[in-house]
């Protein structure tokens, strides 16, 4: 059994691949901490452009789109030829998403939280379950074979990435 | 098997498909339908959450009031969670942990699915009566022979039986409706199986999205809904084989 497990680590380490050294400048992402405030910046906003689509969901005349760790895209789909974003809330380090009888759960940091979206034009923030998701530090971008600036345990948790030019995309996965 | 392949096996949410698909008037009282890559799902009066390693249950009887119920330890690298009726697939980079969830509050892991030739880096599923359909990525620095939709027996949940494996480019996620199957590939594009015959999928379309590649779908009742890399696609289904472009929201 210590030896399976031994296997298993192994292979599961083998995946986030190390680059022998820092290359040339090339495009990859870049790790952003968690700073002081950020949880705190929760509500609806502006419809706004999307830069790092995630996961999907549907309810009702509702499609819902995860922008990556920072929140969702609520979509109206009243007339599907026609859909059109009509807001934005934010939710910092949201991944998730899931509704059942006009609420809305997420992932904000490492809480649950509950919107009642009954009035989906304002989305009313219901209930928190602090530290519901100890786990939440993300250790790899979102996207598949990506070279990426290895994370720093010192600078705090990661709660989103960047796709920028880096000079020492040292990592890959 | 011959291949070396892993199995990622998880079921669509069913329930809620269907339920939409039953209910012109959606009932307040529902859930929505997620994509094959979720990491949330509720069934019936119970939200399921997997992080890296926990399967958690929280009851929300009172959906304003989520009650946390238990976590229980599942194992590495865990990635996506689908109901199939009174079972939760949970799948991670290396197996499938099958848990029954007869009594909703306390599920009980029944077994897991496992390739005997290893192979790491998969992705999500989507099953349904008496298949399961998974789509195996062999891109990326973690090796491999090839990519493919695999596809399962699961009459017996507890162990699968590979049944076919149709090559793909490098698949991520999937979702079916009635016996037409849609399979997002980063090279053939949204990819249409017919699966009137469950275990051998017959291919009938395939599309491409300018400058996008599809990551997930779900199919809720005539709509397609496509999380590609710029954004949601969104496409008429009315036509099941044969999905018609609406709009890209970006």
């Amino acid at each position: 059994m210590r030896y399976v497990l031994l296997l298993l680590l192994s292979g599961l380490a083998a995946c986030v691949q190390p680059r022998n050294e820092a290359g040339p400048s090339m495009m990859g992402y870049a790790p952003v901490y968690l700073t002081g405030q950020t949880s705190n910046n929760i509500g609806m906003s502006a419809a706004r452009a999307t830069k790092y689509p995630g996961k999907i969901y549907a309810y009702q005349q509702w499609l819902f789109q995860v922008e990556q760790y920072r929140g969702i895209h609520i979509i109206d789909n009243s007339n599907p030829q026609q859909a059109h974003k009509m807001g934005f809330l934010e939710i910092p380090s949201c991944t998730e998403i899931a509704i059942k009888a006009n609420h809305l759960y997420t992932n904000n940091l490492d809480d649950l939280v509950v919107f009642d979206i009954s009035n989906i034009g304002a989305p009313q923030l219901v209930k928190r379950l602090d530290g519901a998701f100890p786990q939440f530090s993300q250790e790899y971008p979102p996207v598949p074979s990506a070279y990426f600036e290895c994370p720093d345990p010192s600078k705090g948790l990661v709660i989103a990435w960047e796709e920028k030019l880096l000079d020492n995309a040292k990592c890959r996965r | 098997m011959k291949q070396q392949i892993i199995v990622l096996i998880a079921a669509i949410i069913l329930f809620g498909c269907e339920k939409a698909a039953e209910n012109a008037s959606f009932s307040a009282g529902g859930n929505g339908t997620g994509g094959s890559m979720a990491r949330f799902t509720i069934v019936g009066n119970h939200l399921y959450t997997v992080d890296k390693s926990n399967l958690k249950v929280f009851e929300i009887s009172d959906p304003a009031q989520p009650v946390f119920k238990r976590s229980v330890p599942v194992g590495f690298e865990i990635e996506t969670i689908f109901p199939f009726k009174d079972k939760l697939f949970i799948g991670s980079t290396s197996v499938v942990h099958i848990f029954s969830i007869a009594d909703p509050a306390n599920p009980q892991k029944q077994g897991e699915a496992i390739s005997p030739e290893f192979m790491r880096r998969c992705d999500p599923v989507v099953a349904k009566d008496t298949v399961a359909y998974a789509t195996l990525r062999t891109t990326g620095p973690c090796g491999g022979t090839r990519s493919v939709l695999a596809v399962y027996d699961v009459r017996n949940v507890q162990q699968p039986v590979h049944r076919n494996a149709i090559t793909l480019g490098a698949p991520y996620g999937l979702g079916y409706t009635g016996n037409t199957l849609y399979v997002c590939d980063q090279l053939q594009g949204l990819v249409v199986y017919d699966i009137t015959q469950a275990y051998a999928p017959v291919q009938v379309n395939s599309l491409l999205l300018t400058g996008n590649d599809f990551i997930d779908v779900i199919p809720f009742n005539n709509l397609l809904v496509a999380w590609v890399s710029k954004g949601m696609a969104l496409y008429n289904i009315t036509d099941k084989a044969n999905p018609a472009f609406l709009t890209l929201i970006d």
